[in-house]
Formats: structure tokens, sequence, C-alpha cells
């Protein structure tokens, strides 16, 4: 998509405010709002991260969630077993969650759409099974409990540590802006471009001399590596893994983030994902059933708001 | 770029839709492929192109044997080619087409950062202007009429430089004003670029092919200068009718 000067200015502005706006959320918001928008900024990056699967190469997944868990259980693991330091941490999320998508992404490549949807969705389950069953590495429902948060080095110095909530949400809102600009440039460069062509038409791509499916996987690859990022925060965030990370709802209600926030966007998701933790908070609250709720106006804006907040924003 | 076929058969169950169908086409030379519908005409260009295995036979890009190669490869050893039915971008736009199209040649879609494409967009004017579209440029392609789409669909197929292409049908629909366009844009295209081309429009075809090769229900039942194919009885009475 190309901006016009006027409005790629005013695009600046509104992610410039936006960051702004949530940087200072710390400041006023109470203990438990910052906990919720932890969730929502981790849950953001988790959407970016499907947005390039499903807006830029065309892949509807169903198994995203899989390697949200397989981040969340990577950090895990090593953070029990001592090992403190943020990158690290991170960066063993998103290299466990790539390794497993090699295979994965292998497979469920062949196909395509609604095909490409179910495979997804196949191996996204056998690798929760897999959290459950494998209880000596996993404890299975239990899950793993107790996973330290690390220490910042350098900045323990001036007593911040990441057991506060302000400076925890800090955090997240960096790895999330950083996720949104890396993301932002891979569509834009001809990389991206070369994804777009094979999501318009896969046919003529390879009539071109475009090994297309190499294209698709790296793109698949690397939204599985950003995923594991976000599923490393998670763990420390809540402090336990559980097989539930891994659950076919998770990449459900990320697939409705995307949707609802706007796709091929990458800031709608990020909207759409605030909009459905706090969907999912204030309705079920009142309602036991909250996802019907969500379920509708999933529907409505695929029927209506085919742009997703974005759009709306866009058109106005 | 020289190109052949030996003994092509595609069988879909029962039906052949080739049937021991052999090509030869040296470089540089314009070769017509023409038939009744249903001949084989687009099959063969498919086969050619790498889209549909054949049940037997073989193919030669530039004296290599291709049979085993997908689309992608044969397009990077110089296949270039149409589609008979349009097959382009159409969310982007005309000049996004051709940019993919020069990427493609390039390999340049492998980098992962943005920055100054200079070149490119140069090559992509350069590449508008010659095949007359540089009016259409900011259009998405889904947006153009069907004469426009016509023409993208074959200046998406050069602008990828290839040394031997095959076109399907690129005059199908088109006003006779745009056919000419057309003949003139083929007929000036380098002399070292082979063309194998299926057409309907007979003019079109005799203006431009050097050979012509006639299929009919999968078999090849002449192949020869423009002169002798029309001399052909079996040719006048399954096809040219007349002419």
């Amino acid at each position: 998509m190309t901006l016009g000067r006027a409005a790629s200015a005013r695009y600046a502005a509104f992610l410039g405010t936006l960051a702004i706006g949530l940087a200072t959320i710390p400041l006023w918001a109470p203990r438990f709002w910052i906990y919720i928008a932890t969730q929502a900024l981790i849950f953001a990056i988790f959407a970016m991260s499907l947005d390039l699967l499903l807006g830029y190469a065309g892949l509807p997944s169903l198994g995203h969630a899989a390697f949200f868990g397989v981040g969340a259980y990577a950090c895990a693991l090593l953070a029990l077993r001592q090992v403190d330091g943020l990158f690290p941490l991170l960066l063993v999320g998103a290299v466990a969650a790539a390794i497993v998508a090699v295979p994965i992404g292998a497979l469920s490549l062949r196909t395509t759409g609604i095909y490409f949807l179910m495979l997804t969705l196949a191996f996204g389950q056998m690798l929760w099974g897999l959290a459950v069953n494998w209880v000596s590495l996993t404890r299975g429902t239990d899950g793993l409990i107790g996973i330290p948060r690390p220490t910042l080095v350098g900045l323990d110095a001036f007593e911040i540590s990441l057991y506060e909530r302000g400076a925890f949400f800090i955090l997240c809102l960096i790895v999330a802006i950083v996720t949104f600009a890396l993301l932002q440039m891979l569509a834009r460069s001809p990389f991206g471009k070369t994804l777009e062509g094979i999501r318009e038409n896969e046919r003529r791509m390879r009539a071109l001399g475009f090994p297309t499916v190499r294209y698709r996987f790296a793109a698949f690859v690397t939204a599985a590596a950003v995923a594991g990022i976000a599923g490393a925060l998670a763990a420390m965030s809540n402090g336990y893994a559980t097989p539930d990370l891994l659950y076919w709802t998770v990449s459900g209600l990320a697939l409705v983030a995307v949707v609802v926030g706007g796709a091929r966007s990458l800031i709608g998701p990020v909207l759409g994902a605030f909009v459905v933790l706090f969907a999912q908070l204030g309705l079920s609250t009142y309602l036991e059933r909250w996802e019907l709720i969500l379920g509708a106006i999933f529907i409505a804006f695929v029927l209506f708001v085919p742009g997703g907040l974005v759009g709306l924003v866009r058109r106005a | 770029m020289d190109l052949s076929a030996v003994g092509l058969t595609v069988r879909f169950g029962a039906l052949a839709a080739l049937n021991r169908v052999d090509l030869e086409v040296a470089a540089g030379e314009r070769r017509a492929v023409i038939g009744p519908n249903g001949a084989g005409k687009t099959t063969l260009l498919n086969v050619i192109a790498g889209e549909h295995r054949p049940t037997e036979g073989s193919v030669r890009l530039g004296g290599r044997d291709a049979t085993p190669l997908p689309p992608w490869r044969r397009a990077r050893l110089g296949l270039g080619r149409t589609f008979q039915r349009s097959t382009l971008f159409s969310q982007l736009t005309v000049a996004d087409n051709i940019a993919l199209a020069v990427r493609a040649r390039n390999r340049s879609g492998w980098r992962f950062w943005p920055g100054s494409e200079d070149g490119l967009n140069q090559e992509v004017s350069r590449r508008l202007e010659a095949g007359g579209i540089e009016h259409l440029a900011r259009r998405p392609a889904g947006r153009l009429g069907h004469g426009e789409r016509r023409i993208l669909e074959v200046e998406l197929a050069l602008a990828a430089s290839p040394s031997a292409l095959l076109l399907d049908e690129p005059m199908a629909g088109l006003s006779g004003d745009e056919r000419q366009k057309t003949l003139e844009r083929l007929r000036s295209l380098p002399k070292e670029v082979t063309v194998v081309i299926v057409e309907h429009d007979i003019d079109a075809v005799f203006a431009l092919a050097e050979r012509i090769t006639v299929l009919d229900h999968g078999v090849k039942i002449a192949d020869g200068t423009p002169t002798e194919v029309r001399a052909n009885a079996r040719v006048q009475e399954v096809y040219l009718g007349g002419l």
C-alpha cells in the first residue's frame, strides 16, 4: 500500500501518539489495568506475527498459538535452569519456535487456503497434546510454574526491576514497537513485495521465476519466531507456562484480532488485540459465554467492515 | 534459447490431450501453433512451461533436459509465458505488476529491508513506455479494460526479459487497433528471442510465424513454413477451411 505524503505524515503522528499514550499507562493506571495492558501488548506482538502470515503472505493459520506456546515453554525451561538475561530468554523463545516451524511449514505449505488452515490446526493441536503428555519435560496440565523474570544488567543499579509492573509493561511496549518497526520494514522490502505478489497470483509468480514455496516458508518461519518472542514474554509475565497457551482457541483469538483490527496493516492487529482482550475481560465478568459476543463482533467485521478498524479510520 | 519436446503425451483419464507430439523450435525462431479448439495447444504450452507433467515424453530448454523442473526453474532458464486468461496481480498497480516481473529477473526478492530502488524504478518506467502503457502506470490491474489487461499480460512476460516466450492467444478479444499494436510489439522483439505463439487470429499468425505447427485432437498433423501449411490438404480440411 502506498500512502500520499499527507496521509503518511498523519499515520506517523497517529503511531507516535499511540506509543506515547501507551507509555504513560504505568504513570496513571491502576495496577490491575497495567497488568491487563501488558497482556494486551504481548497478545498484540503475537497478532502482528500472524498478520505477516495472513495479511501479507495470505496464509490463514489456525495453529499459530503452537509457536506462542513453544516460545513460552522454551523461555520457561531456560529460566527455571537459572539462565538469567533478557536477550537469551527472548532469543530462545524465537529460535525454538522457528525450529518447530521448519517441519510444520515444510508440510503445511504444500497446501494453501482452507487446507493450510486445517493442517496448521492439526499440527497445533498435536503440539498441544505433546505439552499435555510429555510430563517429564512440561509437567503436563500443571504446567511449569515459578518462572523467574530476568534481571536487567545495569538497570538494577537504579532499582529498576522487571518484577515491577510498570517496568515490565515498558519492556513489552519496547518489544512491541521494535517488532512493529521490523515487520513494517519487512513488509515494505523487496521480500514483502514478493510475498504480496505471491498472495495475489501465485501461478504468475511461478511463471515469472519465483520459487514461491520458499518465500512462503521464509514468511512462515519468521512469523513463528516473532510468535515465540511473544510467548517468551507471556511466560515471564505470567510466571507460568501451561498447555492452554498452545490451544487452538488462542490462534482463533489472534485471527479475530487481526481481522477486527484490519489485516495487512500491522497496527490493525495491535488495536484488535486490545479490543479482544478488553472484550474478554469486560464481557466475561457478566457472561459465561462471552465468546458468543466476540464471535458476533467478528462476524460483523467480516461482513460489514472488511478493512477492520484501520480501514474505518482510513476511510474517515 | 532453443526448445524442444519429444514424444509428449498427456492423458487426462481416457482422453489424450496430447498424443506423441514432437516440437523442435530453433533459437530465435518465430513459431505458431494452430488448430481447432480442444486440439491441445494450451496443454502443449503448459507442459513446456512446467505446469503439467507429461504422461510420457520430455522437454528440453536450451539443450538441457527440463522435464523434471518446476515452472520457476524453467523461468530462470529464460522461459517466459503469457496465459490464455489474463493472470495479473489485480490489486497492484500496472507499474507494480511490471516491477514484480523485473524483480523476478534481477532475483532481488530476497532483500529484507526497503531502500532506494532507482534502478528498478527506471527500468519499470522504460518498460511501461516501450509497451505504450505508461498512462496506465498507477491504475490497479483489476480496473483495466479487457484489451488493456491482454496487453499487460504480454508486457508482464516481456518485462522479465525471456529468451524464449510462450504466448497463449495474446490477441483474443482485442480490437483491430490493439491487434495491430500487439503484432508490431511482437515483431519488434529482439531477433534472438524464441517465440511460440498459440493464436486463432490467422492473419497475425501468418504475419508473425516463420514456421507453423498444426494440432488436431492432440496429434500433430502438419509442421512447416506458412506456405507449406497453407497448401496442406489435411490442414485445410480440419482448420483453415478455404483460407
